[in-house]
């Protein structure tokens, strides 16, 4: 035991130096497919065929393929056609794409959840229905998609670890290198997972918070 | 056209059902109009009608001289306020902030000015006490007369009320109605479909009874109530001043053909 703490101690710096790296992957892309992921949703829901139909097969699309192929397309198979992206920046786009998509199908059924009623109310009152989505829909929507949506953020916080395979040196990357350097994988690898749970913990704490602090009377779903 | 409100000739349709066979109505500056009739003949669809809620199929409607049109559909609908049979008040909002959000984001007043405004509208209807309490904290007279100050906080230049106490307890009806009965004497200009015998014989200037699709007959409160010419109009008003059950005559007038 006192073998494993003195391993652990000796390499975890090392290991944690990757947080930064990890987090900030995780937060670019899962910002990004928020706010991407509320476009598409809004063109599944309101916008004329066009647009429906594209938001439509993006989202097909980058469900129905692996997320790994999607990353290695982007950093080794647009640089064919002239596109070239480094491994952070490659890493994060797929992975923002890809939370996109599901974001998008979770939005839209929150969406959907929010009685017409609260819409035409907010249209007869003259609001356009970018503004009765903003000021009414999206408020309430917004809080019932939190316990699915913290599913999203937990699964793409872990899901950054397939970055590595792109070269970005985020924690599992590091992870990697030091059981090449020391054969100890056993140790490493329990190390490096016990991180991640350290993270996804606290990010499903604080959404848990935020649930709770934006809780609703008839709205949450807590309170049923 | 001295009217503040004109309809003109609305059709409606659902699939091959005529809901609205062309009907025309005028509203004046500070009267208060009730469409009453059997359910089913396109009461409250005339009513979504005229603020486009449901798009009429043909038909023309004008505010204070204005056509309504898909341009300046926004900007009218801020001067036609609409009272739901369901309240729709916004269920993430406290009472106060669903009457401030109209001053204040679609009007366009001041923080301070849109507060203002709130707190005298909820003080009209007797709601100032729940200004803090959200939409399901809220009993369903008490939710609608909410729903009855947002409604008067755009300061609108009509106010069209779809059955406004039809989804209310018996006991929680006379609070709705004398809101109502308030706003009619202070001269707002009011269009409503209900079924509120009392609020209709001693509030309304005019009785419009639509059956069909079609008005049948209108005028004044007194003249329809006392001497309905119609004979359809003469059964309807007799079963809901017997009964109080608007649904009653409809069903009975249909086996009676």
């Amino acid at each position: 035991m006192n073998e494993f703490l003195d391993f652990a101690a000796e390499h975890l710096p090392y290991i944690l130096a990757g947080v930064p790296t990890t987090l900030a992957l995780w937060a670019i892309a899962i910002t990004f497919g928020f706010f991407f992921g509320l476009v598409l949703a809004w063109c599944r829901i309101y916008a004329p065929a066009l647009p429906y139909w594209a938001a439509t097969t993006y989202i097909e699309v980058f469900r129905g393929t692996p997320m790994l192929v999607q990353m290695l397309f982007i950093y080794l198979g647009l640089p064919e056609i002239g596109i070239t992206l480094d491994p952070f920046s490659s890493a994060a786009v797929a992975i923002g794409l890809n939370t996109s998509a599901y974001q998008a199908e979770y939005f839209r059924g929150a969406i959907q959840s929010i009685p017409l009623g609260q819409m035409n109310a907010a249209r007869s009152m003259g609001m356009t229905d970018l503004q009765g989505l903003i000021y009414v829909v999206l408020p309430q929507a917004l809080r019932r998609v939190i316990p699915q949506w913290s599913n999203e953020a937990i699964l793409e916080l872990k899901f950054t670890s397939i970055a590595f395979a792109v070269g970005v040196t985020e924690l599992t990357a590091r992870a990697e290198t030091i059981g090449f350097k020391t054969f100890r994988f056993f140790e490493i690898f329990l190390i490096v997972a016990a991180v991640y749970l350290v993270l996804t913990a606290t990010v499903a704490q604080i959404l848990q918070f935020v649930e709770r602090r934006t809780a609703v009377p008839g709205l949450s779903l807590q309170s049923q | 056209m001295s009217a503040l409100l004109s309809v003109q000739e609305i059709r409606k349709a659902y699939r091959e059902e005529e809901v609205l066979k062309g009907v025309s109505l005028e509203l004046d500056k500070g009267t208060t109009k009730v469409v009453m009739g059997p359910s089913g003949t396109g009461k409250s669809t005339l009513l979504r009608c005229i603020n486009y809620l449901t798009p009429p199929d043909a038909g023309r409607v004008w505010l204070d001289g204005e056509e309504l049109t898909r341009r300046n559909l926004n900007r009218l609908r801020e001067d036609i306020a609409f009272v739901f049979q369901d309240f729709n008040l916004f269920t993430h909002l406290r009472a106060i902030d669903n009457v401030r959000l109209g001053p204040r984001k679609i009007r366009g007043h001041s923080k301070k000015r849109a507060d203002e405004i709130a707190r005298r509208e909820l003080e009209r209807v007797g709601m100032s006490d729940k200004a803090q309490s959200y939409p399901a904290e809220l009993s369903g007279g008490q939710q609608q007369r909410v729903s009855i100050a947002r409604a008067l906080a755009m300061e609108p230049k009509v106010i069209l009320f779809d059955e406004p106490t039809s989804a209310l307890d018996p006991e929680l009806t006379g609070e709705v109605v004398a809101v109502m009965k308030l706003l009619a004497s202070e001269g707002m200009t009011m269009l409503l479909v209900s079924h509120e015998v009392s609020f209709a014989r001693s509030a309304a200037d005019e009785i419009v009874f639509m059956e069909g699709g079609h008005i049948v007959e209108q005028g004044r409160p007194s003249e329809l109530f006392a001497n309905p010419q119609n004979p359809r109009t003469r059964r309807f008003l007799q079963m809901i001043t017997d009964h109080h059950d608007p649904d009653t005559p409809d069903r009975l007038a249909g086996a009676a053909r």
